[in-house]
């Protein structure tokens, strides 16, 4: 459906650099990275908007790197939705369909039969100056389907609609991939990628730094960016110690962790994810591979529930659900015994 | 005490800049007789020249808009080499003497001039006559328009222009439906702006056409040949006349609804 090859393009001092991505006929794949990471550029180039200094992009087996525009059967909804403001919602999204030869009567048609299905029929001689930012964003996919892309490229599509709306956003935007549609979906946010994803690709200053489907991306992420993004945020450096048929890392602050695998190299870098670590206030009976004790420094609320910082000579944050908080029953200062299985220390070998 | 202190001074130092503009506009019309002004209403000479001179600097706006706006839209949008030097050579005829812009504009319109000649073989003359002073009028207003269609042009969002491509436009469609309608506002300000400004142009058209004399001419032969109370009533006449055209086409470029533009959300 749509190849990348070996994309260069030079924006000031930031750089797209040998950017080569497949993506099949149907398929949703999420790009991941930070605002300036690239990924909008990546876009704009995929629709035509920039040509790349180097390098090819194929839509359908077809070289387009060269193709103009218009030319391109690829849909582009902007992060703030650049809805016309000196037109209605039916100018709006009748406005691509008035580039072709298309009768008034069947231009009708099709923006009713379009703005049906995205459930906005009742604004279609509304302004767009009072919309909410989930009805622009409605207006904006509506514009960009009206004409049947067979590429949809999503710039950030909930950065700007509140939280209430985004699960209604993801229905639609499932609904229109089960029906065919292929998506590339732009974001910053790794649960959007989590909850949408067939595929994920992290870019991160200019480069795709890993490729996959989302479980496998955020359960093995390369390195420490990428580990960051699956929200995990207890790093530690360590060095590796081989011991009989067993490893351990050894962290600087005497922290001492089994882990599991089968060959590291001297130095690197440990991750575990929060929701892996269990917490007690008293210590547990031997059992686990991983049993750390440390004093509680801080507890917050968090979307999960309660985040709990541990200061075990190093910080360890510890994700619970309200009702294990509860039954914990332990404050700051509280002392705890942290225990996770060796399977939860995931290495990152050499990785900074 | 201190920040009323402040405030005061403020207000009396504001009062004197608007009495210094109020108080001689008010002598004149205050010195004027309306017997005279009547009379000065009624006189053909005195009509002709004002409606010369609101037609010709119409003209003159109107024709050059075609050119002067594409060129704003380029001046936001592009980068070129040598940008700047293009932009201060817009601005260039503010800043000269206009008398000086006159004797240049002369100089392009005579018979041995570039246009002059062009204008010669088709067996037209430009000196002392409306398209000659059409000219003159343009080259020292023509700066106001372009100015203020490009810094609309500048406040219309890219990526509304972008997406519009990415919709199957074509580059004039998208210029035409997007571009254009949402800097309508700063156009019809510069276009205002150009037109007054020529409206009140003295030295360059005294320069280029003494005869079809528009009305600051007119003024002035009046004050140069009878004396102040004889160029007063027209003088009064022809404010009043460009007061209201001015206050009249503002209010035609106010009623278009206002356009929102969002602020650019581009990170």
């Amino acid at each position: 459906m749509l190849k990348l090859k070996n994309i260069n393009k030079k924006l000031g001092v930031f750089a797209l650099s040998e950017i080569s991505i497949e993506i099949t006929e149907g398929e949703y794949y999420v790009l991941l990275g930070r605002s300036g990471s690239g990924k909008t550029q990546l876009l704009e180039l995929i629709a035509g908007l920039s040509i790349p200094d180097s390098g090819e992009v194929w839509i359908n087996n077809q070289d387009v790197t060269r193709k103009k525009i218009q030319e391109r059967p690829v849909g582009l909804v902007f992060q703030d939705y650049a809805i016309f403001p000196n037109m209605t919602v039916f100018g709006n999204i009748a406005y691509p369909l008035h580039s072709g030869k298309l009768k008034k009567r069947d231009i009708d048609h099709k923006v009713k039969k379009i703005a049906e299905e995205m459930n906005i029929s009742n604004l279609l001689d509304r302004f767009t100056q009072n919309l909410s930012g989930g009805e622009l964003q409605r207006v904006a996919l509506a514009r960009t389907l009206v004409n049947s892309p067979r590429l949809l490229l999503l710039d950030e599509p909930m950065a700007s609609i509140d939280a209430s709306l985004k699960d209604d956003i993801k229905r639609t935007l499932r609904q229109l991939n089960r029906n065919g549609l292929t998506i590339i979906h732009v974001t910053h946010d790794y649960r959007e990628a989590v909850s949408l994803a067939g595929r994920v690709g992290v870019i991160h200053n200019g480069h795709v730094i890993q490729e996959g489907p989302p479980d496998m991306v955020f359960s093995k992420p390369v390195n420490k960016f990428v580990a960051r993004y699956a929200g995990i945020r207890n790093f530690f450096r360590v060095r590796f110690r081989r011991e009989g048929e067993s490893w351990k890392a050894l962290c600087d602050g005497d922290l001492v962790f089994r882990i599991s695998g089968s060959s590291f190299p001297e130095e690197g870098l440990m991750i575990l994810k929060s929701d892996d670590i269990k917490i007690s206030n008293s210590e547990p009976s031997a059992g686990s591979d991983n049993c750390i004790k440390g004093v509680i420094k801080e507890i917050n609320p968090s979307e999960y529930g309660m985040e709990v910082m541990v200061d075990a000579g190093e910080t360890f944050f510890v994700d619970l659900p309200v009702n294990d908080f509860r039954l914990l029953q332990v404050k700051e200062l509280s002392p705890v015994w942290m225990t996770f299985p060796k399977e939860a220390a995931i290495a990152l070998p050499g990785a900074g | 005490m201190k920040n009323n202190l402040f405030s005061w001074i403020l207000l009396i130092l504001s009062s004197l800049v608007l009495l210094f503009i109020l108080a001689p506009l008010a002598g004149m019309f205050l010195n004027t007789g309306s017997s005279e002004f009547i009379e000065t209403v009624r006189d053909k000479e005195v009509q002709e020249s004002i409606w010369l001179t609101l037609w010709v600097s119409f003209a003159a706006t109107f024709f050059f808009a075609f050119a002067a706006i594409p060129l704003a839209w380029l001046l936001a949008r592009k980068n070129f080499p040598l940008k700047g030097v293009v932009q201060g050579i817009i601005d260039l005829p503010v800043v000269l003497p206009h008398t000086a812009a006159g004797i240049a504009v002369l100089g392009f319109i005579s018979r041995d001039g570039f246009l002059g000649k062009i204008a010669d073989s088709l067996g037209l003359s430009l000196i002392n006559n409306p398209a000659g002073i059409a000219l003159a009028m343009a080259f020292v207003s023509v700066p106001f328009l372009i100015n203020s269609a490009r810094d609309g042009f500048s406040t219309v969002p890219e990526r509304l222009e972008k997406a519009a491509l990415t919709l199957g436009a074509s580059r004039s469609r998208v210029f035409f439906t997007i571009s254009l309608p949402l800097a309508w506002r700063s156009i019809m300000t510069g276009f205002v702006m150009m037109f007054a400004r020529g409206m009140s142009e003295f030295g360059a058209v005294v320069i280029v056409a003494y005869h079809p004399m528009i009305a600051p001419v007119l003024i002035y032969e009046r004050f140069s040949s009878f004396g102040l109370k004889y160029a007063r009533p027209a003088s009064a006449l022809f404010i009043i006349v460009a007061l209201a055209v001015f206050i009249l086409l503002r209010l035609i470029s106010l009623k278009k609804k206002e356009i929102y533009i969002s602020p650019d959300a581009e990170a």
